[in-house]
Formats: C-alpha cells, sequence, structure tokens
C-alpha cells in the first residue's frame, strides 16, 4: 500500500482541483483559495503542488485551447483522478474516527 | 496612453530560466493574475508579477543546465574534442609542447617558491615598519665600509638624547666570552653537551623583535644579572615535560658561568635573521672595568623601535651628534688620529629589519644573509625559461599550421565567424597550458626534495593556501592566452577558397618571426651557457687556489679548553700516536667560525703621530707555524725556550703596512699589552674568503687552547680519529668528542657561492633543453616539410652530407647570430660579477668562445638527429605516395 495521506496544502490543492472540476487550472485555483479561504498563496507554489500531484498520479493534466484574454496563452487543465478521489475519502474518514476520540472540549476559569 | 502590461524585463528574465515546456501555461496565468491584481491595486501590479516570477526559481521550473540545447557548450565540448584529437594525432610535437612548457612552468614555480622564501624574511614582526638595526657607514672614497658593531655605551645616549626612540637593545652574536659555542651541562646532570649561538642580549631585545614566550614574560626573562633564556627546542631536551625557569645551567665547568633559566622562548621562525637558542642577559655584565660606559670597543649589534610616525632619515642625520660628542672625543683624546678619519667619513644608518636578511650583502655581519640580486637573477632566469617554452610553443603551432588550414578553411565554409575560430585556437591552447601546468605540478613535487637539498632550503609547496589552486588556475589560463593569442590568429587568417584549392601555404610564411623566436631562444640560452661556465671555473679557481697552508691534513680537535689543567698533557699523548706529525693549540684557524678579532697597532712610540695599523691577533703555541705549514719568509719561528718578552710573527701584509724595511726586533703596541717584539715574518695565507684581501695579522704566544690543530699522515685516517678518540675519552669521559676536517670547514666557506653557482647550472641546463627541444621539433617539421625534395634529390644523387648540410645549415646560422649578440652582454655581467672577488680568473674571450661552442654543439646534435634522419632514408618511401 501506498502511503495515503498528503501534506496539508497538497490536500487543499488536490481538493479545489475537484472543486473546480473542467475549469481547474493555476490561476484559478489561486483565485479559488483566496476568496473561499481568504488566503494568500504564489501561483508557483501552486503549480509545484499540481506537478507533485500529477506525479503521484493524483490528478492528470491537459491543454486547452487557444483563449483571447492571457495574451492568446494556452491553459493546463488539471483533474483528479480516482485514486486521488479515493484518497481524499480515506483521508476524511481517518480524521472522522479520530475525532470521535476527542473528549468534548470543556473551559473552566481558575 | 498605453495599456498597462506586464513588465516585459520580468517575462524575459522568466523565460530565460523556466523550462520550455511550462512557459506558456506559467505566462498565461501570470498575465491572468497581473490584470486581477490591477483592477483592485493598480499600484501593486508591477510588483506583485515580479514577486510571482521571482517565486519561479525553483527546482522544478528550471531549466536544465546541461541542455542539449545550449550552442555554446556543444561548441566547447567541439572545440575540447578537435584540441584533443590534434594532441593526440601529433604525438611528438604535443609531447615537446607540453614537456617544454611543463619543465618550463615547473621551474618557474621552484624559483618563485624560493624567493618567495627569501622575500619572507623578517615579515613576522607586528612593528616591523618601525624596527630598525644601526649600521655603521664609513664612506671613505677609496673603500667604503659598513658593519653592525657599536660601542657598549651607545645604549644610554641613544635612549636619553632622542626622543623618537622608544626601545633600544644591544646584541652580541659571536663568541664573545661566554657568547658563541659552549660545553654546557644543566646543575645536578652530569653529561657535557656541545652547544652552538650563545648570544648575549638586552631584555629590551625580546620586546623590540617580539620574541614569543612559552614560558616567562619578555619583561622578566632577562631582567636579573646571570639569568638566561633557552628556546623551547633545548627545553625539552633538557627538561623534557616541565618548567625549567630557576634551574641552573653551567658553562664549560666555569663556577663564574653560571646562569639560571628566566625564561623559555618559541624556537625562532626559520624566516627570521635572528638564529639562536640561548640569549645570555647583559643586564649586571660588565666584561672589564668601565668596559660599559666607554666608546672604545665595538662589539653591540644594537636595535632600535622608533615611535609611530618618527622619520628614520630625520634621525639618522641627527646620530651624526654621536660620532661628535662622543666618538671623535674619545680618540682625539687619546691621540688616535682615527679621529679624524671618522669626522670626516663616519655616518650612521638606520636599516630596517625586513632589509636585514636580504640587503646587507656589503654590511660586515654575523648572521647569514641573501641576496638581493640573487632573487632578480633567479628571477629573471624564471621568465626566460617561461618566455622559451611560450616561444616553442608559437613557434611548432605556426609551424604545424598547415595540417590545420583545411580544418579552418573548411570551418569558414559553413559559415564559423572569425571570433569562433579564434576562441576555438584559444582554447586549444589553453587546454595544453592546462595539462602542462598538471604535470609541472606533478613535476615539482617529485623535485622539490632534490631541490630543497641543492638550495638548503625547506620550500613546500603551498596546497592549502586559500590563493594558491586560483592562482595556478589563472596563470594557465592567462599563459595558455599569451602563447596562443599568436598563432590563433595567424591560423585564421587562411583564405578558405586558396586553402581549400590546395594552395597550402606551408606554414612558410611566418619564418621570419620563427627565426626571431628562434634567435631569442638561443641568445638566452649561451648568455646562460657563458654564466654557467665562467660561474664554475671562478669556483674551481677559488678552492683549489694555494692558500698557504696544508689545510688537507689536519684534525681539529674543537672544545680543548674544557680539559683546563689536563690540556698539555691531553696534547703529547695525542702527539705520540704514529700518525700525528705535529699537534698545536690555538683560538683561530684560518676557516671561518673560529675566533677573529680587530686591533690597532703601531710601532712602539708612534701612536700619536701615525695611523695604526688594523690587525688581527691570534693566540696561538710554538707549535702552530709547523702544524699549519706556514712558511717563515724573515727572521725566526717562535723559540719554545725563548718566551719572554712578548715575541709575535706578523704576516707580509702587515710588515709591508707597518712600513719598516726589516721588522725584526721591531717593538710594536696595541697599548693595551705590554709591547711585543717582532721575531719573524711569515707568507701571507688565506685565513678570510677569497672575496677578501688577505689582512694584517700576527700570532702572539699566550692565550688560546679552545681548538687542538693536529696534523696527520693522510694514509690512515680511521685509525687516527679512532686512537684520538680514545685518548680524548680518556680525558673528558663525560664529553664527546667534536673534531672536524680543516679542508671540509674550508670548503665550508664557499658553500653559499658554490650553492648558487649549482642552482644557476641546474635552471641553465633546463632552459637550454627547453629550447633545444622547440629547435627539434622545428628541425623535425623542416625535413618533413621537404621530404619529397631530399627524395629527389637522393634519387638524382645527393650524398647524405649535402641534405645534412642542406637542411641544418639554416638553423647554425640563426645560433651563430645568437652567439655573436650574447658575446659582448654575457662578457660586461660576469665581468661585474667577478670584480666582487678579490682573487678572480680573468674572463677572457676564451669562456665566451667555449660557451658558445657548447651552445652550436647542442643545437648541432638536436638538429642533426632529424636532418640525418631524412638524409637516411629511402627516397622510395618518400616518393611512393604518388
Amino acid at each position: 500500500m501506498e502511503k495515503n495521506y498528503l501534506g496539508e496544502f497538497e490536500e487543499l490543492v488536490l481538493t479545489m482541483v475537484g472543486i473546480l472540476g473542467e475549469e481547474a487550472y493555476g490561476n484559478a485555483i489561486v483565485q479559488e483559495i483566496e476568496t473561499k479561504l481568504n488566503r494568500k498563496v504564489n501561483l508557483s507554489a501552486v503549480h509545484v503542488t499540481l506537478y507533485r500531484l500529477e506525479d503521484k498520479n493524483l490528478v492528470n493534466s491537459s491543454m486547452g485551447g487557444a483563449t483571447t484574454t492571457r495574451g492568446g496563452r494556452r491553459k493546463r487543465y488539471f483533474k483528479i483522478t480516482n485514486t486521488g478521489l479515493s484518497l481524499l475519502h480515506d483521508m476524511q474518514e481517518q480524521r472522522t474516527e479520530l475525532w470521535k476520540l476527542l473528549p468534548t472540549l470543556k473551559f473552566s476559569t481558575i | 496612453m498605453n495599456d498597462p502590461r506586464p513588465p516585459k524585463l520580468a517575462e524575459k528574465l522568466l523565460l530565460r530560466f523556466i523550462k520550455e515546456d511550462l512557459a506558456e501555461e506559467v505566462l498565461g496565468d501570470l498575465d491572468e493574475k497581473y490584470y486581477s491584481v490591477l483592477e483592485k491595486h493598480p499600484k501593486k501590479a508591477n510588483r506583485n508579477y515580479w514577486y510571482q516570477v521571482l517565486n519561479y526559481i525553483r527546482p522544478f521550473a528550471l531549466k536544465k543546465t546541461k541542455s542539449k540545447y545550449s550552442k555554446l557548450t556543444i561548441m566547447f565540448n567541439n572545440n575540447f574534442k578537435v584540441a584533443w584529437r590534434s594532441m593526440k594525432r601529433q604525438k611528438m610535437y604535443s609531447a615537446i609542447k607540453i614537456g617544454g612548457f611543463s619543465i618550463g612552468i615547473m621551474v618557474c614555480l621552484l624559483i618563485l617558491l624560493y624567493i618567495n622564501d627569501d622575500l619572507s624574511y623578517d615579515q613576522q614582526y607586528q612593528e616591523k615598519h618601525r624596527v630598525y638595526r644601526l649600521v655603521n657607514h664609513m664612506n671613505d672614497p677609496t673603500d667604503t665600509e659598513r658593519w653592525t658593531s657599536f660601542s657598549p655605551a651607545i645604549k644610554k645616549v641613544l635612549e636619553s638624547d632622542y626622543p623618537e626612540i622608544e626601545t633600544v637593545g644591544r646584541l652580541i652574536p659571536f663568541d664573545w666570552f661566554n657568547g658563541g659555542n659552549n660545553q654546557m651541562r644543566p646543575e645536578g646532570q652530569d653529561i657535557i653537551t656541545y652547544e652552538e649561538g650563545f648570544m648575549y642580549a638586552d631584555p629590551e631585545l625580546l620586546d623590540i623583535l617580539e620574541v614569543q614566550m612559552v614560558y616567562g614574560s619578555t619583561e622578566n626573562a632577562l631582567s636579573n644579572p646571570k639569568s638566561i633564556l633557552i628556546s623551547e627546542d633545548k627545553a625539552s631536551k633538557y627538561f623534557p615535560g616541565e618548567n625549567p625557569i630557576g634551574k641552573t645551567i653551567i658553562l664549560n665547568e666555569d663556577t663564574a658561568a653560571h646562569y639560571t633559566i628566566g625564561g623559555v622562548m618559541k624556537n625562532f621562525p626559520k624566516n627570521s635573521h635572528l638564529q639562536t637558542d640561548f640569549l645570555l642577559t647583559l643586564v649586571g655584565e660588565e666584561f672589564w672595568p668601565g668596559e660599559q660606559s666607554s666608546w672604545c670597543c665595538s662589539n653591540y649589534n644594537t636595535y632600535l623601535r622608533l615611535y609611530d610616525g618618527s622619520n628614520p632619515t630625520q634621525l639618522e642625520s641627527k646620530l651624526l651628534s654621536i660620532r661628535d660628542n662622543h666618538l671623535v672625543p674619545h680618540f682625539r683624546q687619546r691621540g688616535n688620529l682615527w679621529a679624524d678619519e671618522l669626522e670626516k667619513f663616519y655616518s650612521i644608518e638606520l636599516q630596517g629589519v625586513t632589509d636585514i636578511h636580504l640587503r646587507s650583502t656589503d654590511i660586515h655581519s654575523e648572521f647569514s644573509k641573501g641576496d638581493i640580486t640573487m632573487v632578480w637573477l633567479f628571477g629573471i632566469i624564471a621568465i626566460i625559461v617561461l618566455a622559451l617554452a611560450s616561444i616553442n610553443f608559437i613557434n611548432l603551432s605556426t609551424a604545424k599550421s598547415a595540417n590545420r588550414a583545411k580544418e579552418v578553411g573548411l570551418r569558414k565554409v559553413i559559415g564559423s565567424g572569425k571570433s569562433t575560430l579564434v576562441f576555438q585556437f584559444l582554447t586549444e591552447s589553453i587546454l595544453y597550458s592546462l595539462v602542462s601546468f598538471i604535470l609541472a605540478i606533478i613535476l615539482a613535487v617529485i623535485l622539490l626534495p632534490y631541490f630543497n637539498i641543492i638550495a638548503e632550503k625547506s620550500l613546500s609547496i603551498p596546497f592549502l593556501e586559500w590563493w594558491f589552486i586560483p592562482l595556478i588556475i589563472a596563470s594557465a589560463v592567462i599563459i595558455g592566452v599569451i602563447s596562443g593569442v599568436y598563432p590563433a590568429f595567424y591560423l585564421t587568417a587562411f583564405k578558405p577558397l586558396s586553402v581549400l584549392r590546395g594552395d597550402t601555404s606551408r606554414g612558410s610564411k611566418s619564418a621570419g618571426l620563427r627565426s626571431v623566436l628562434v634567435v631569442f631562444q638561443f641568445t638566452a640560452s649561451i648568455l646562460l651557457i657563458i654564466g654557467a661556465v665562467v660561474v664554475n671555473e671562478q669556483m674551481n679557481y677559488i678552492t683549489r687556489k694555494k692558500v698557504g697552508f696544508d689545510k688537507d691534513q689536519i684534525l681539529i680537535i674543537h672544545g680543548t679548553n674544557t680539559l683546563g689543567q689536563k690540556a698539555e698533557s691531553f696534547k703529547n699523548e695525542i702527539k705520540q700516536l704514529s700518525s700525528v706529525e705535529e699537534v698545536s693549540y690555538s683560538n683561530s684557524l684560518p676557516v671561518e667560525g673560529t675566533m677573529r678579532n680587530n686591533n690597532q697597532f703601531w710601532i712602539e712610540g708612534t701612536s700619536t703621530t701615525k695611523e695604526g695599523v688594523g690587525a688581527q691577533i691570534w693566540g696561538v703555541d710554538e707549535d702552530y707555524v709547523k702544524t699549519m705549514g706556514f712558511k717563515v719568509v724573515m727572521g725566526k719561528d717562535f723559540d719554545p725556550t725563548l718566551t719572554t718578552g712578548n715575541p709575535i710573527l706578523i704576516n707580509q701584509t702587515m710588515a709591508k703596512e707597518l712600513g719598516v724595511e726589516d721588522p725584526i726586533g721591531v717593538l710594536v703596541t696595541n697599548k693595551f699589552e705590554p709591547p711585543y717584539r717582532i721575531v719573524g715574518v711569515i707568507e701571507d695565507f688565506h685565513y678570510e674568503t677569497m672575496r677578501d684581501e688577505i689582512l694584517s695579522l700576527c700570532l702572539r704566544l699566550q692565550g688560546g687552547n679552545s681548538l687542538a690543530a693536529v696534523r696527520f699522515n693522510p694514509q690512515n685516517v680511521d685509525e687516527t680519529l679512532s686512537k684520538a678518540t680514545e685518548i680524548w675519552e680518556q680525558f673528558a669521559p663525560n664529553q664527546a668528542i667534536r673534531y672536524s676536517f680543516m679542508d671540509e670547514k674550508f670548503n665550508a666557506m664557499y658553500k653559499d657561492v658554490q650553492r648558487t653557482s649549482r642552482i644557476f647550472n641546474i635552471f641553465s641546463i633546463l632552459a637550454v633543453f627547453v629550447a633545444c627541444t622547440g629547435l627539434f621539433g622545428l628541425s623535425g617539421f623542416m625535413a618533413e616539410q621537404r621530404r619529397k625534395e631530399i627524395s629527389i634529390r637522393k634519387v638524382l644523387g645527393a650524398s647524405v652530407h649535402s641534405i645534412f648540410r642542406l637542411l641544418s645549415s639554416n638553423f647554425i646560422r640563426l645560433v651563430l647570430i645568437s652567439f655573436v649578440i650574447a658575446a659582448p652582454i654575457g662578457y660586461h655581467y660576469l665581468e661585474k660579477w667577478l670584480e666582487d672577488f678579490e682573487y678572480r680568473i680573468p674572463l677572457s674571450w676564451g669562456f665566451i668562445a667555449m660557451a658558445g661552442g657548447i651552445g652550436l654543439l647542442v643545437a648541432l646534435i638536436t638538429v642533426s638527429f632529424e636532418s640525418l634522419k631524412a638524409g637516411f632514408q629511402n627516397p622510395v618511401q618518400g616518393l611512393r605516395s604518388e
């Protein structure tokens, strides 16, 4: 069995790729993270992560058609694979299991 | 106004480093991002873009540096490949180029190490710029002299009268009371050991010369009377593993010479002019009543440290007041005419401490010294050898250009520009130079131990110094470029059309330049040969010249003064040996390292009206003249039965200087002792090196038994030695015998000259060798080029002899031209060198002709190899290819 966990940022990017579906490319992911989580990230950081995920076979990519905006340059679209999706599921389940073990927090003043 | 656009420069930068297959999407994303930022914060957009771009400098996005697509690296690799191939194809020429180069570089490296070592002397003092040594200067128009010893009283005067002087320290670095060489033992131990180089010093000297301490401090080590400072080496020899401060050392079994150790100093660095293991204090020392405050006798080397910012030249002129207020009055008072001389010609100079080693050749002092002119000479040789090797490179590269002409033509046709071609050939010469450097360093590592033995140094290659490797690489590149630049431009100037059509210029166009370079090479070589021949002749002359005594059969036993009362019976026992002819006690012998002094003598009654005669006076016994084999030319030798009335023997020079017709019976005085009566005159003999004239000398009968000179029959040296050792052990069981042979000691006096001449010889031979390899290559090339012509000549009936003449006459002519240039230059400089010797060979043209002959012969042999090969070859071989 391969390792079935991801780093925090990898997990985040992978989730975003899943959320955006057909429209997942570098800048879109950055924007999405910014709007949904109000968190600033670097394009290059996202890029590195995307390629790392692709190496791990969790996403695959293909070049899109020519555009009129961005100086006519094409986009590289990323799509989550089945392995990626099931890994996300696994991680989610593990986390819920763990959550159950956490005692109810009580706050008290001394 | 233009619409805002992402910064162009940043885009360019990104494209420069980012992987090509990533570029499109990344640029696109960056664009989008740029415009979205622009909407919200127009001012931030550019900055943000830059920031994002710079963030892409990460391993995943970068181009592979060894990308297959870089044109520059391809070219570079190709250049190397071509260079390597051409190197391999012409093995002999490459070997000559590289071999000559590496020998040249090795010679350079060794010489640079040698020079560097000489230049590093006395650089270790932190305050070196204000430490000076005093030097006496007598600027007599007929004979200038410089020496370093001063009167003891000078210290107080310097300290009190000259505000710019911070500290004064005196040193007695020679044989003087307990200074010099001693038989010593620590109190409580029995074994007596011979130690050399005891010196007297003021405590201040430790501070001035920044002596490093192991135990004790520079302030206290010599501050008590009768204290001694010893080196780390000697401390661990006599007191291993303990702090010896407070222990006592006894010199020569003398109750008055008990010294207490006041400290231990680190050994002096090898490159310090001062080398000693034992410093005796001058505190509380007065060698005779009133000595310390007198101006009569100069025995003290004097060192100063000035205050920061004081002007040494000004101080020098102020120091004249020492002459006027102290020295001149002292001698005038005593009616000594020396006072007038002093007043006219004398001055005191300050010599910087860093100049002591290299700039003291004309100063009489006790320290071994180098010679700045030698440093220059060797430096020049290094450059010459390197130039010779570079010339080989240039000559062979241009000569062999025919082989490369087609390559150049083809490259040009395909479209390569001149600069790329020049770059290619420079790469090639740099490659040669790098290979040569590596070889040279390997050679130097192998040869350095031998060089150290010859040069008497302990040099090492400073691999670990931070500057060494970069320096080597930089010089390899520079030398590669220098020697490659002419061939590179020469080779790239070929016109592709004529070359490819088969119009081979065959490298003959540059024949003129090549001839000039060969002439230069041989001029330098012949100069070096002339130098080597003359230096060797002079050395032979000196070591074989009759010196006036029998140096070959005399054994010297040292340290006989420690025998005390038993000395006389020791002498008798030695004399009993069958192989021993004579034995004599004295302090002084005509070799270096024995006692010397200087006195003024007057004929009794003339000391106020005449100038004195400066002369050595040696204490000997009545057998001295017989033992040494001196010839008595007037009067008689000492009479053993007649020792009263102070008889002395003088040498011929002194007789002449005294200016009396018949010196026998004349009374002379030095004003210290009762007058001496001259009983005989002995023939002059050399007692200093032959650089110096023979000076006045007299022998007297008392005082002096530190050396026993034993004249023996040279047929059984070993037996004499072993028997003498036996006898010595009976007399001095705790002390090893110490002996030497006079001829060895004598030769040792010329060690520095011999060493220089040996180094000079070796480098000259190497230089000539390098020049010859070049000539060898060239002659081979000529023979190869004219192969067909020679074959046809042979078919038509030419003899080997005529072909040999055909091929070598041109080279021989060049060598003759070189000789004509070199001869007068060599004559001039060698005449100057020989002037330094009081006894020298005449510089005849014979030597020059001989050197020229050697040069010519060497060149002829070199050339003849290839020429004869061409002459003997079967003409079929040269012709059948067509």
